[in-house]
């Protein structure tokens, strides 16, 4: 938008929402008539254009919805949440009355089955893995096994070596069971310290320090022909690279993996994916590829049971309002302020 | 109003509003059981179709694993479709109670958060009903990341069209942490390397120690301190922009001459001699630190010119000669290196500190010089002060107060000398992030020399060749025993028990067997030694009771595990944790077969008796 531009989408607005603009913004606002507003408002943004484009663009918006849902209005919107660079402009927008239960429960239920359709980002990851090191990180329960699944097919179709890790002797067991199942017993195997079910099968589970001691017993001398035939290393639940106490055992085993086997790490939303495939760059023959989303398949609403029972959505939005912690529904507000009052020592006696 | 809603009523209420399956998180396993225990009575019951479709289910799953056959959750399980998940039940259990739930027959779960991470566990709702977890002792908030992986077991694909995450409060509940934790982004993550004894032991078996510093550079760790490093070195970058206008004038270094100046004008009237604190090492340097000795800096080499003590000054000074000709002041702690090399040095009295023909000539062997040269050991000797006798000077020997820069150099020294602090600080800082792991594997190589486990060269001794093959927690004190023949002669059951008190690291208190003699002294021993390694390795908590325990189980082969459970107030899941660290401890034993094969045999034989009933029925 140019200066001329916003300017002339300014003197089209009524002064009551010039005003809101204002708020914050311009120095005892209710002072200036419209023309010199306009004139405040300009001036402050020649160093926050964006911010007052972003807050006029949400205040007209308001007020189209208002006018389709026929001017309903709740009576305390609550401000905008935004980020921290725009402190001092909290403008009240939020055009849509907080949703009922009803319509927050609506679409419950089992949706027909359907046909196995990789998504684009599980298709993407496969392909990437012909060529190079992958790291995944998307929500929980988006798919990320049906990579693991395919990618140790293919290496396994060519003759290669795959090993599975997981932080968890539960986590493998589960996984040693489900892929028997998918490939057959004798093509899946299962490592512990003191044991070895089909130690010699193309697909072997371990816990990751398992795999790290073979790596390191590899890197002394000792012969692993195991090692030697490595087309794939998934390391699942790869978030663990942050824990305490084990973080380390996956930097070990990443450093020393053989550079002639893929990596292939599953982690559930974190932050910075992007540092963790840089780093791998860094450290490996060919560039990492990241693959992330932080969009959940199954979309996800919350509520707020009281105590007593009583259901309410949890936020004033159907979905989860990301970015906004504030946009609480006032049923949910009202019942946990009660609940609140009545459970805090300081409070009024319980009941 | 209670101050937390009732598990039946929570169960009603889900199943009223079609919100089933759900998992119910609640804050301790007690409160799991409890909830259990809540529905003994209640008339909840599911109609007979699902009953028996859950019996059938159940007993698929006993016929893999016997151990659940008899659990006393099961009637509850099969009436009413809800169970207990968390650590105090058995795998087996818990195996169980996750089929069920895949296959869709539970209504509800009640499930502490250990359940959020790794366990492929979906329903259509999860139920919040705390803020904060239990981490090694204490209460922390739920991270953003933690309340997303919980609230992201809501919602099957496939078997749903939406999740549900609901929260219902409980005493403490702090719900902003939730609400922040369901609308934000996931926090970034650390990377948590450290250096261990197991890990030095096997690098260097690997690799030659020079090129270790190399492979340390690969972790995420030094990944994540080069990013920090750099983030200062775009800040130095800009002081140098903004020390510019604060180059050399009169002298090259005003900013350090002005200091010096200004001091000795300062201090004046105070004529008693400065305190000499020099540490002992640099106090050894100073006797070589002579005009013409070459010497390396942070940057370069450098040829002293002159060595000089200000007044008031804490360290001695160093005029030194540097490349292009430049003439710097620096504190005598800022030499690297003092090189076995110097030239002839004609001195004067007056700036430049040489005689001009010497001066020419020293810039041009400067500049000549190989960038590697001999370092000249210096060795320091705490007790014998060998000081020489630095120049004390006076404020004749500063061209200052007559110099036409003066008004100027008053007038910017106080930005200019902060801006160089500031850039000193940075310079430090990177230093320190680009060295600090290399740092930390040295200290890790000193320990293992001084126990004899690496030669003088660091290369590994006959015992660094067997104890890189004990990878655990507390290798430094297991290897140790090993080597002072703590386990010679140890049977079966008395190795089991020693090493179940190094892998068991829970305080819960609880009742237990009686413990052996033969192991109540071993265990002394044990102690002992853990205490006087305490400056190189946390000890263990190393508990008489639970070692008694995991004994009982190895040395009578009779023993049932309803008739183990029975001799202990420990939850049976915690018992089958016991034994399965153990199990890990007793393996790497095994490994030591060439070098120790009683020791070995030991291990093995232990393992075969542990690894029965239910620790035969997972790998
Ligand atoms: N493209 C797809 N279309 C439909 N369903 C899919 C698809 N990909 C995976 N699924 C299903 O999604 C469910 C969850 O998948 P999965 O267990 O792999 O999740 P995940 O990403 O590993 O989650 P977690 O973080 O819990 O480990 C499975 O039941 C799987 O069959
Ligand atoms: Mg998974």
């Amino acid at each position: 938008m140019t200066t001329d531009e916003l300017e002339q989408l300014l003197a089209q607005q009524p002064v009551a929402l010039l005003h809101r603009l204002a708020r914050g913004r311009v120095h005892r606002q209710f002072r200036a008539g419209k023309r010199r507003l306009i004139e405040l408002l300009l001036q402050h943004s020649s160093h926050n254009r964006a911010g007052l484009e972003f807050d006029l663009q949400a205040l007209l918006e308001e007020r189209q919805s208002q006018s389709e849902s026929g001017g309903r209005r709740s009576q305390h919107p609550p401000p905008i949440t935004r980020k921290k660079t725009t402190p001092q402009a909290p403008v009240s927008a939020l055009p849509e009355p907080a949703i009922s239960l009803t319509g927050w429960l609506e679409g419950i239920g089992v949706p027909e089955p359907q046909p196995f359709v990789p998504d684009p980002w599980q298709t993407e990851a496969l392909s990437a893995l012909s060529e190079t090191d992958v790291v995944i990180s998307v929500p929980t329960g988006s798919g990320k096994t049906y990579v693991a699944i395919e990618a140790a097919r293919r290496a396994m179709e060519d003759n290669r070596t795959v090993i599975y890790t997981s932080p968890l002797k539960a986590l493998s067991n589960t996984k040693y069971t489900e892929f028997s199942r998918l490939f057959g017993p004798d093509k899946v195997g299962i490592l512990t310290g003191d044991r070895q079910e089909h130690g010699q099968a193309p697909l072997l589970i371990m816990t990751t320090e398992i795999l790290r001691n073979l790596l390191y017993d590899a890197a002394s001398g000792e012969i692993d022909i195991r090692l030697d035939t490595l087309g794939l290393v998934i390391l699942d639940e790869s978030q663990y690279i942050a824990d305490h106490e084990r973080g380390v055992v996956w930097e070990e085993t990443i450093i020393f993996c053989p550079s002639q086997a893929k990596l292939l790490l599953l982690s559930a939303s974190i932050g910075n994916p992007q540092d963790i495939a840089d780093w791998l760059t860094s450290i490996r023959p060919t560039a990492c590829r990241l693959v992330r989303h932080s969009k959940r398949t199954v979309p996800l609403r919350a509520g707020y049971l009281h105590p007593n029972g009583k259901l309410t959505p949890l936020f004033r939005t159907l979905g989860i309002p990301y970015g906004h912690p504030s946009q609480l529904h006032p049923e949910a507000k009202r019942l946990f302020l009660e609940y609140e009052e009545q459970t805090l020592p300081s409070g009024r006696s319980r009941r | 109003m209670p101050p937390s809603i009732h598990p039946v009523d929570l169960v009603t209420a889900l199943r009223h509003k079609h919100l089933t399956p759900a998992i119910v998180f609640l804050t301790s396993r007690r409160a799991c059981d409890e909830a259990m225990d809540a529905f003994d009575h209640a008339d909840l019951v599911l109609p007979p179709v699902r009953q028996e479709a859950i019996a059938t289910a159940l007993e698929r799953v006993i016929a893999q694993y016997p151990s659940i056959a008899e659990h006393p959750l099961i009637p509850i399980v099969q009436r009413i479709g809800v169970a207990a998940h968390h650590a105090g039940h058995l795998p087996s259990w818990k195996i169980a109670i996750e089929e069920l739930m895949r296959q869709g027959h539970l209504d509800a779960v009640f499930a502490t958060t250990t359940l959020a991470a790794g366990v492929d566990f979906p329903a259509r709702t999860v139920v919040i009903t705390q803020s904060s977890i239990r981490k090694s002792r204490d209460f922390t908030d739920l991270t953003i990341g933690e309340v997303q992986q919980i609230a992201g077991r809501a919602g099957r694909r496939g078997k749903d069209h939406v999740g549900f995450a609901v929260i219902t409060p409980s005493p403490y509940i702090d719900l902003s942490v939730l609400t922040k934790g369901l609308t934000g982004q996931p926090e970034a993550i650390d990377s948590q390397f450290t250096i261990s004894y197991p890990m030095v032991l096997n690098l260097l078996k690997a690799h030659p120690h020079e090129h270790i510093q190399g492979i340390l550079a690969k972790s995420f760790a030094q990944f994540q301190l080069n990013q920090r490093a750099e983030l200062l070195e775009r800040k130095l970058d800009l002081l140098h922009a903004q020390l510019e206008p604060f180059g050399p004038r009169v002298c090259t270094d005003w900013i350090t001459q002005w200091q010096s100046f200004d001091h000795v004008r300062r201090h004046r009237p105070a004529r008693h001699q400065t305190h000499r604190s020099e540490s002992p090492e640099i106090a050894a340097r100073l006797p070589f630190l002579t005009p013409g000795r070459v010497v390396g800096l942070h940057k370069g080499h450098g040829i002293v010119l002159r060595q000089y003590r200000s007044k008031g000054q804490k360290n001695s000074m160093l005029t030194m000669l540097r490349p292009g000709g430049a003439v710097t002041e620096c504190p005598v702690t800022s030499v690297r290196e003092v090189y076995d090399r110097t030239y002839d040095c004609t001195e004067i009295a007056t700036y430049p500190w040489c005689a001009a023909d010497t001066f020419d000539r020293l810039s041009e062997q400067l500049e000549e010089l190989p960038l590697r040269l001999p370092i000249l050991p210096i060795l320091a000797s705490p007790s014998a002060e060998i000081l020489p006798d630095a120049i004390v000077q006076s404020l004749d020997d500063f061209p200052c107060p007559t110099c036409s820069s003066r008004s100027a150099c008053q007038k910017d020294f106080p930005t200019a000398s902060r801006l160089r602090q500031e850039q000193h600080r940075h310079t430090k800082s990177i230093q320190a992030l680009r060295t600090s792991l290399w740092h930390r594997f040295q200290e890790r190589v000193d320990v293992l020399q001084t126990f004899g486990y690496l030669t003088s060269t660091a290369q590994l001794t006959a015992d660094g060749d067997w104890a890189r093959l004990i990878r655990i927690d507390h290798s430094l004190l297991i290897t140790e025993l090993i080597r002072a023949e703590a386990f010679t002669g140890a049977d079966p059951s008395l190795l089991t028990g020693i090493m179940a008190s190094l892998a068991h690291d829970d305080d819960r208190p609880g009742a237990f067997p009686r413990i052996s003699a033969g192991l109540s002294s071993l265990l002394r021993q044990v102690r002992k030694l853990a205490e006087s390694l305490t400056p190189h390795d946390d000890p263990p908590l190393l508990r008489a009771d639970v070692a008694a325990l995991a004994e009982r189980w190895v040395a009578e082969p009779t023993l049932t595990w309803i008739g183990l459970c029975r001799l202990t107030t420990m939850a049976e899941g915690d018992i089958y944790r016991l034994l399965a660290r153990t199990i890990e401890f007793l393996s790497q034993l095994q490994t030591l077969k060439a070098t120790h094969p009683y020791l070995a045999d030991s291990a093995a034989e232990a393992l075969t008796l542990i690894r029965r009933g239910v620790l035969e029925e997972l790998p």
